[in-house]
């Protein structure tokens, strides 16, 4: 596939457009609740209503060359906020628009806006606000010591992929769903029955205000049609209209209607609220090829028009990036990607090997559009031919991180666990970084990470947290006070236990607030069985409901407990005495220390049992602190392994750690071995990172660096295949690897301007390296080079 | 019984098919001008200065080169790396230093791995006793086969030893019908000349047969010199570049018309 100039144009636009902060949006909410329309109403009513509003009134988007349509904000990269949920301050916006990384354009105009309309009415008003007034004492504790974040504090609850479902049915046949639920309304036994008749009104609501959107842009591409000159450009124009009249109202027939239908149910999800990671067409490949294979059959498709098509799709994820962050959010997930994650291959509802046509030429769009977003992962199950993973690593070789490898047969283990059904597991996926979920009928919320490290150090110091001044965790005693190495253990876990029901307690609360405040009808339309149960997607009306604590910093954690077992408590070669003034000093003054804590002590990620079962203790204290805790939906807690870029938020405010490492250093991402740590090669760290059990998460995440050599020659690819396939034997969830050679990034480093494009693996996504923090440049530079001997 | 042994690598894919784990085996009779494994001469444990850097500062530690290994420790990694090499066809290869530099260990632990179902390779310069060779040669799935010059009296100039024992030793594989990768190390005005290269060819012609699987050229490349002062060995070639990847391609098209597989690395 070679792409064509309309789609180099296009992405090149995309590439050279400014983010930039939009307050369309913000004012167009706000002038719905300000007008009396929005009194006395239902809060699902209110909400599609609001939703309705921004859809009737946002500004359309036909850019020159475009096949497909609709932007978020009012063109590409101008980025909507969303008040109800987090209130940007005057400051805020100083900070987003001045900022080195990261950073968003803001206009005086927007400023005015901001300052005149959006943050008077919103004030004190935000879910925000809320969250912040309802959380207990404890809770701020630890959230100021960096011991959890929260992810609902400035994004809704997302974290939910289209199912094959909605790429089958058009929202007329919704509308007709929801009548029929409303007609099943139960008025004799259920006394929810007319909570139920309101969420299904805004439902209905919803689905007509996306149908009445995708007319407006008919409309508005028949005018354009009529004005132009070009009889090419007229001619696309008028069939561009005639497609955003069939759908969404109607089920897509070609591969053109397929990625408008899903376009629009996108914008769809992202201008209600704007959920965290976005939102996800799934198991792209799956969707597209029955269409795309009845097209090919009557010949109304040429190769040129699908690569054409995907190519315009491709560009619309790339000119979203993730709302505007500030303050910890900012700083814990700090990039512009908004974590679309196409899934490709795995296997289909009856199980068999679900790799096709479709899912090659998708592998080929990967590859020569080479963008950050959407990205992209393959499912491999052991039923998948070689030649596939072979094709995913021809792309992966070229050193931008995509795509990801996943376990088909470890994320259906997974879901079936969990109490999906075997079709509604197969129909699954991963999204966001690692996440596993069931498609089209999960609602799995992740709600913040969680410092297994700081926990450590509170414990060695009373449960009291210096940098902030503050008794974050309980008096379980000081470091010299635990006898044995087991005790120390026990108390960490007691600190575990404490912390952990802070947060849930915290969750469980936070989750009532979206259910009762924030209802979100139109995702809910989406997510099975939501209309069924006429009960929101926020509040436990999809089939599967899970909420998810991401543990952080696995192999820091394993190395600074394996370090103390090893030095302090069976060799005695040092005491506590000794470690605490070299913890303390930062070990200033105490190299000598500090290099037989880094050389000369065990560590995870080496195939060294000694250490490896360090990793095991803390994931299965973790795992019992958490896992099945009901939630407020009806679901439970259950934990995955994953820290986005939260691994060096966590570091900062973690003060120097018994496994050598210095105050204030990224700590050990996902469930990798700490940097620098593994020493044995990929296959060592396959082995320490199978020990833990990978099937009772939600997804972990493994993080390989190669340097190009190993992707050299045909054999090459045979032994990685064997690489992964071995570790998929193992229970291994997921696996990626970053292919680029650490003397290119030292020179990145230095000359940013000459590697504006260089692209690479951060933690379960990808990003542009200029555009990572200097700590966390430094920290990918830093994971060990396997084969740079 | 146990074999000195100065580093063990898992996850090796170039030193025979699959994923492998390579044992480097301590001490060689040869004393190659271009060796990039000063480590593995010398047949005893010996200490080499270990720098890290702490912070600003360094921090300096004698490390121990060579740990003695009973045949029971192979068994052991190569057990923990199971999994990856029944995924990829790999096995175990013993490479050196010279791995017949230490018969008696090599052959009992090409016995115990063969013996376990392991696929087992030798990488070998096969300067050694007829005896010591013919020995192992059931036990052998492979041989990686250097040849390094066909003229014995270059040969000894730079590698310190008559190649006619190594010819033989050839022979007897071929005669005993073993496999064979036979690795050439391409270094720079030694054994690149168009006159050698013609020798090598015709040499190599004659012994085509079914037991000689692939033509390994290799590349020189510098040795960690740093490994040389340490060691306090003198480097004498110093200085030499290594071929480039044109130059190696094209060696790899002048071999290719033999019918005999021609990979250049590994």
């Amino acid at each position: 596939m070679i792409l064509t100039e309309r789609v180099k144009r296009l992405r090149e636009r995309s590439l050279k457009a400014v983010e930039t902060l939009s307050a369309e949006r913000a004012r167009l909410l706000t002038c719905f609740y300000k007008s009396d329309e929005a009194r006395e109403l239902s809060a699902p009513v209110r909400r599609a209503k609001a939703f309705e509003f921004i859809l009737r009134n946002k500004s359309l988007y036909i850019g020159e060359d475009e096949l497909i349509v609709g932007e978020r904000g009012p063109a590409p990269k101008k980025t909507p906020t969303y008040p109800e949920i987090s209130l940007h301050s005057g400051e805020d916006l100083e900070i987003l628009n001045s900022r080195k990384k990261i950073s968003f354009r803001v206009s005086d105009e927007t400023r005015n806006i901001y300052r005149k309309e959006i943050i008077p009415y919103w004030k004190g008003k935000s879910n925000r606000d809320r969250i912040m007034s309802l959380m207990s004492p404890e809770w701020h504790k630890a959230y100021e010591a960096g011991i959890f974040t929260e992810f609902q504090e400035q994004r809704a609850p997302g974290h939910t992929v289209l199912g094959y479902r909605m790429f089958r049915m058009g929202f007329l046949d919704i509308k007709n769903e929801i009548r029929a639920s409303m007609a099943d309304l139960d008025y004799y036994h259920d006394r929810e029955a007319y909570r139920r008749l309101e969420e299904l009104k805004a439902m209905d609501i919803a689905c007509d205000a996306l149908i009445m959107y995708a007319c407006r842009y008919a409309a508005a591409l028949s005018e354009l049609a009529e004005k132009e000159k070009d009889a090419v450009r007229k001619g696309e124009l008028e069939k561009m209209a005639a497609v955003c009249r069939k759908v969404p109202a109607r089920a897509p027939g070609t591969v053109h209607e397929m990625l408008q239908h899903y376009w629009f149910i996108h914008l769809g999800v992202i201008t209600e609220l704007n959920p965290w990671d976005s939102f996800n067409p799934g198991r792209l490949d799956q969707h597209l090829w029955p269409v795309y294979k009845k097209q090919k059959e009557e010949g109304s498709l040429s190769d040129e028009e699908l690569y054409e098509l995907l190519g315009c799709f491709w560009i619309k994820f790339n000119n979203h990036p993730a709302p505007p962050k500030m303050g910890v959010t900012a700083s814990e997930s700090s990039t512009y990607t908004d974590f679309c994650l196409v899934n490709l291959g795995g296997v289909k509802p009856d199980g068999t090997d679900a790799v096709n046509e479709m899912t090659y030429i998708l592998l080929d769009v990967i590859r020569e559009m080479r963008l950050l977003q959407p990205g992209s992962m393959v499912q491999i199950s052991r039923k998948n031919p070689d030649r596939f993973i072979h094709r995913a690593l021809d792309i992966i070789r070229t050193g931008f991180g995509q795509p990801s490898c996943f376990n088909t047969e470890a994320i259906i283990q997974e879901l079936l666990r969990q109490g999906k059904s075997i079709e509604d597991a197969r129909n699954g996926g991963a999204s966001g970084c690692v996440e596993t979920g069931a498609f089209g009928t999960e609602a799995y919320w992740l709600t913040g990470y969680f410092n297994l490290p700081k926990i450590l150090e509170l414990t060695l110091n009373n449960g009291y947290d210096r940098r902030t001044e503050a008794q974050a965790g309980l008096k379980t005693g000081y470091a010299g006070d635990y006898k044995t190495f087991e005790e120390l253990l026990a108390a960490f876990r007691t600190q575990v236990n404490y912390l952990a029901d802070i947060k849930i307690r915290g969750n469980n609360i936070i989750q009532r607030t979206f259910a009762e405040w924030l209802p979100a009808p139109f995702l809910s339309v989406l997510i099975e069985d939501c209309i069924r149960k006429g009960t929101d997607y926020n509040d436990g009306g999809a089939r599967y409901n899970t909420t998810y604590i991401q543990g952080v910093g696995l192999g820091s954690i394993a190395d600074m407990l394996t370090s103390i077992r090893y030095n302090i408590y069976e060799s005695g070669r040092i005491s506590w005495k000794e470690m605490n003034e070299a913890l303390n000093a930062d070990f200033e003054g105490f190299e000598e220390l500090q290099h037989d804590l880094i050389h000369d002590t065990p560590k995870y990620g080496n195939d060294d049992d000694y250490a490896d079962r360090q990793a095991v203790s803390v994931f299965e204290i973790f795992y019992d602190a958490v896992c099945e805790r009901p939630d407020a939906r009806g679901g439970m807690h259950r934990i995955n392994m994953l820290p986005t870029t939260c691994h060096v938020y966590f570091g900062s405010v973690t003060g120097a750690t018994p496994d050598g490492r210095k105050a204030g250093r990224p700590l050990s991402e996902g469930i990798s071995p700490a940097q620098g740590a593994d020493r044995e090669g990929p296959t060592a760290v396959i082995k320490s990172a199978s020990k833990i059990d990978h099937l009772r998460t939600g997804g972990t995440l493994l993080n390989q660096k190669f340097i190009p050599r190993f992707f050299e020659g045909t054999d090459s690819y045979d032994c990685l295949t064997a690489l992964i396939r071995s570790y998929f034997a193992l229970d291994g969830h997921h696996v990626q690897f970053n292919v680029v050679s650490a003397s290119t990034l030292r020179d990145a480093q230095k000359h940013p301007e000459l590697y504006r494009g260089l692209i690479v693996r951060v933690a379960g996504y990808s990003d542009y390296f200029n555009d990572l923090g200097e700590d966390l440049q430094n920290e990918i530079i830093m994971r060990t080079e396997h084969g740079s001997t | 019984m146990k074999g000195l042994i100065f580093s063990v690598k898992r996850y090796s894919v170039h030193d025979g098919p699959g994923i492998r784990v390579t044992f480097f085996m301590k001490g060689c009779p040869l004393a190659c001008k271009w060796c990039h494994n000063p480590e593995g001469i010398s047949p005893l444990p010996e200490n080499m200065e270990r720098v890290s850097r702490i912070g600003a500062g360094e921090i300096r530690r004698q490390e121990k080169i060579g740990k003695y290994y009973q045949i029971e420790d192979v068994l052991r990694i190569l057990e923990k790396e199971s999994i990856f090499i029944g995924q990829s066809g790999g096995g175990i290869t013993f490479s050196g230093g010279e791995p017949l530099f230490q018969p008696d260990f090599l052959l009992e632990a090409l016995k115990a791995c063969r013996a376990g179902g392991y696929h087992t390779a030798v990488d070998t310069s096969a300067y050694s006793p007829a005896r010591d060779f013919r020995a192992i040669i059931p036990y052998t799935n492979l041989f990686l086969f250097d040849i390094k010059h066909l003229d014995d009296s270059r040969h000894f100039e730079f590698t310190g030893v008559s190649n006619a024992g190594i010819i033989e030793n050839f022979d007897t594989l071929l005669q005993e019908g073993a496999d064979i990768y036979a690795r050439i190390p391409v270094i720079p005005g030694f054994n690149d000349s168009q006159d050698h290269l013609r020798r090598l060819k015709a040499f190599l012609n004659d012994r085509k047969s079914s037991s000689l699987k692939m033509i390994c050229l290799l590349p020189y490349h510098r040795p960690g010199s740093s490994k040389y002062g340490k060691l306090g060995i003198p480097l004498e070639m110093n200085g030499l570049k290594p071929p480039s990847e044109k130059r190696m391609n094209e060696l790899k098209e002048y071999f290719s018309d033999l019918g005999i597989r021609v990979k250049t690395g590994g």
